[in-house]
């Protein structure tokens, strides 16, 4: 070993002489390791928000009775609506649980809930239009409680109600419907919707209920257990909605029951929200690919001006390969600075901008957790490494071939 | 020590092929001191790249300590150069990145094994009288600084042969006499040299001298030399 100098010193000081010149290349490697980190930063947290909204956008499909499809149709009840497929339209058309075992076989069903309305009574003090009172299975549910505004801590169970936006009353306290009272366990998040005017407690409770006199209006049939107005279902993921629902109708006569796909119009918009991941990482692409020339370029006009040292290093006896790691290692070290740097920056960037929550159009959007931060973070960084790595190759092959004679004469 | 034998190096220009070296025989035996003379673009200095193995030659053969160059690959004359050859360029010829003390330890990273460098770089510093500016950057060095400093670096690995182009071109008259000085002394000590110079002053220091002329070396006869010195009429211009 030699004492107190080494190729890493010779290395270290080469970068340090140049202050002015290899903060350049830091810079230029940092912002090419910013763009990577912070577009797919933002395509982790687009995939979570998107996750997010389509946990949120309820049944692809509704089974419903046939007259109440009829109705539909008709337009008399209104067209099967956001709103629709989070909580099923007011309606006394029913039909049995007893459904749920056959629909539950069919293939690439991977959800399924029951849902009953019971009616919709005038509360003042509860809300300024009706108040919609469901019945919900809080173990199957999977429309109602993602847009609960804190996650829940145990299911929704007796004497507990889950209250819309609109619905007044402060969480854990009682609301009076019918001869009985219920606790408020959850509120929703606004869905610009009927649903925000709703009232959402178990199955039991809103049988029990539909059976005091008085809830339910004259001319509405009663409620009998085991009854629902809709059974909602979710289509497993990348399966067709459409095979399923049509695998889920096959058993049953059209006079019986229907089974409605989601509104065909929430689809663009999904695919449009799933489009913007794929715009970003086109744009990292064309950042790395449009960044490979230029810090090619980069590394040959480094290796150009270091042409006279390593002619001098040839001629000292250095071997090619000493000159080629020089060459390169040089690079990646700049490299992995001007990724640490630029991924630092970044990310401080979008979690003050983000996490501030001060432009409208990114409140709501899921920050991705840390782990894959760190990921990101890390893929950034190692990308442009590899970027720095394999465009410095052919700059560092050559300074390693050169004559040392030839390349230090030629740059007296 | 170095033998070459009718070694031509030819470039090729537009205006057709040039021999900056033709056909040229020089032997400088173990312990000699060479000097080779000649005006400015005559391939005194494309001579001396082909004895330290920098190029190879176009035709002939250059032999140090009893090795064929021509057989070698990149690498082992590389090896062989950072064991057996210091090279003093005409220029400084230092590392601008790393300190005077640092730049006389580089030449010990390329050999598989070296101890004790940093003490012998000292010493070296010392023995060419610049030990006091061992931590300064060759920026800050002055000519003649540097030049020692190049001394030190091309003696760091012990080599048995000291190549040096115009190592006193650029120095004042007492620092060229301190330099000369210390190649006379380590040539006494056993180090063999092959100097380039323009120099005539210096031909009593050498045990053989050669001249270069349009490529063509000569090797001059000492009795010669002694009795008409170097004069413009041998030399050339550039050695009055």
């Amino acid at each position: 070993m030699n004492e107190n100098f080494s190729i890493s010193r010779f290395i270290t000081a080469g970068i340090l002489h140049r202050p002015a010149r290899n903060l350049a290349i830091t810079v230029c490697f940092g912002l090419i390791a910013a763009t990577i980190f912070s577009t797919q930063f933002l395509v982790a947290g687009t995939a979570g928000t998107i996750g997010e909204g389509v946990s949120r956008m309820g049944a692809d499909l509704l089974v419903i009775p046939s007259q109440y499809a009829l109705l539909l149709r008709g337009n008399q009840i209104g067209p099967v609506t956001a709103g629709t497929i989070i909580r099923v339209e007011p309606s006394s058309m029913r039909i049995a649980t007893s459904y749920m075992d056959a629909i539950r076989n069919v293939p690439d069903v991977a959800m399924m809930s029951p849902q009953v309305y019971v009616a919709s009574p005038s509360v003042p003090s509860l809300s300024a239009s009706p108040v919609d009172i469901y019945g919900i299975d809080p173990i199957t549910d999977f429309t109602i409680t993602p847009w609960l505004t804190e996650p829940p801590v145990k299911s929704l169970g007796h004497g507990e109600i889950i209250v819309g936006s609109a619905i007044s009353g402060e969480a854990a306290s009682s609301i009076p419907l019918g001869a009985h009272t219920y606790t408020i366990s959850g509120r929703l998040d606004p869905t610009e919707s009927a649903v925000d005017h709703s009232v959402f407690m178990t199955l039991d409770d809103a049988y029990a209920l539909a059976a005091e006199p008085g809830i339910l209006t004259p001319d509405a049939p009663p409620i009998q257990p085991g009854a629902v107005n809709a059974i909602l279902v979710k289509a497993a993921t990348g399966a067709d909605p459409s095979m399923v629902g049509a695998r889920i109708q096959q058993p049953f006569p059209s006079t019986t029951l229907k089974v409605l796909e989601r509104q065909a119009t929430l689809k663009p918009a999904s695919k449009a929200a799933q489009g913007l991941p794929a715009l970003l990482n086109t744009i990292s692409l064309v950042v790395v690919l449009a960044a490979f020339p230029l810090v090619a370029l980069i590394a040959a006009m480094a290796a150009h001006e270091r042409q006279r040292e390593t002619g001098l290093l040839l001629a000292m006896g250095a071997p090619r390969r000493s000159i080629f790691a020089v060459i390169l290692t040089e690079s990646l070290v700049l490299a992995l600075a001007g990724g640490i740097a630029g991924v630092a920056l970044s990310a401080a960037a979008i979690f003050l901008i983000v996490g501030g929550g001060h432009i409208p159009v990114l409140q709501g959007f899921q920050l991705p957790a840390l782990s894959g931060t760190m990921a990101i973070a890390a893929t950034a960084i190692v990308i442009v490494v590899l970027v720095a790595g394999l465009a410095s190759l052919v700059p560092a092959w050559q300074s390693s071939r050169m004559n040392p004679w030839e390349a230090i004469r030629d740059t007296r | 020590m170095i033998e070459a034998t009718g070694i031509t190096k030819a470039f090729t220009t537009v205006s057709g092929e040039v021999r900056a070296v033709d056909m040229a025989d020089l032997s400088a035996g173990k312990g000699s001191f060479t000097l080779i003379l000649g005006r400015s673009g005559s391939g005194k200095s494309t001579l001396l790249a082909m004895l330290a193995g920098l190029i190879r030659p176009s035709s002939g053969m250059v032999r140090i300590k009893g090795e064929d160059m021509g057989t070698l690959t990149d690498d082992q004359m590389a090896a062989l150069r950072a064991r057996e050859i210091g090279f003093v360029f005409q220029f400084s010829g230092l590392i601008p990145t790393v300190t005077a003390l640092e730049n006389v330890m580089i030449p010990t990273l390329f050999l598989p094994k070296s101890s004790g460098t940093r003490e012998r770089a000292l010493a070296l510093l010392s023995r060419v009288g610049v030990a006091d500016r061992a931590d300064a950057y060759p920026a800050t060095l002055s000519s003649g600084e540097m030049k020692r400093v190049a001394i030190a670096r091309a003696l760091i690995n012990n080599p048995s042969i000291l190549i040096a182009d115009e190592p006193t071109g650029d120095l004042d008259v007492d620092t060229e006499a301190e330099i000369m000085g210390l190649f006379r002394t380590l040539n006494r000590e056993g180090i063999t040299i092959v100097m380039v110079t323009h120099n005539p002053d210096l031909i009593p220091c050498a045990s053989h001298t050669y001249t270069m002329d349009r490529g063509k070396l000569t090797e001059n006869p000492d009795a010669l030399l002694c009795r008409r010195g170097i004069t413009g009429t041998l030399l050339g211009q550039d050695l009055q």
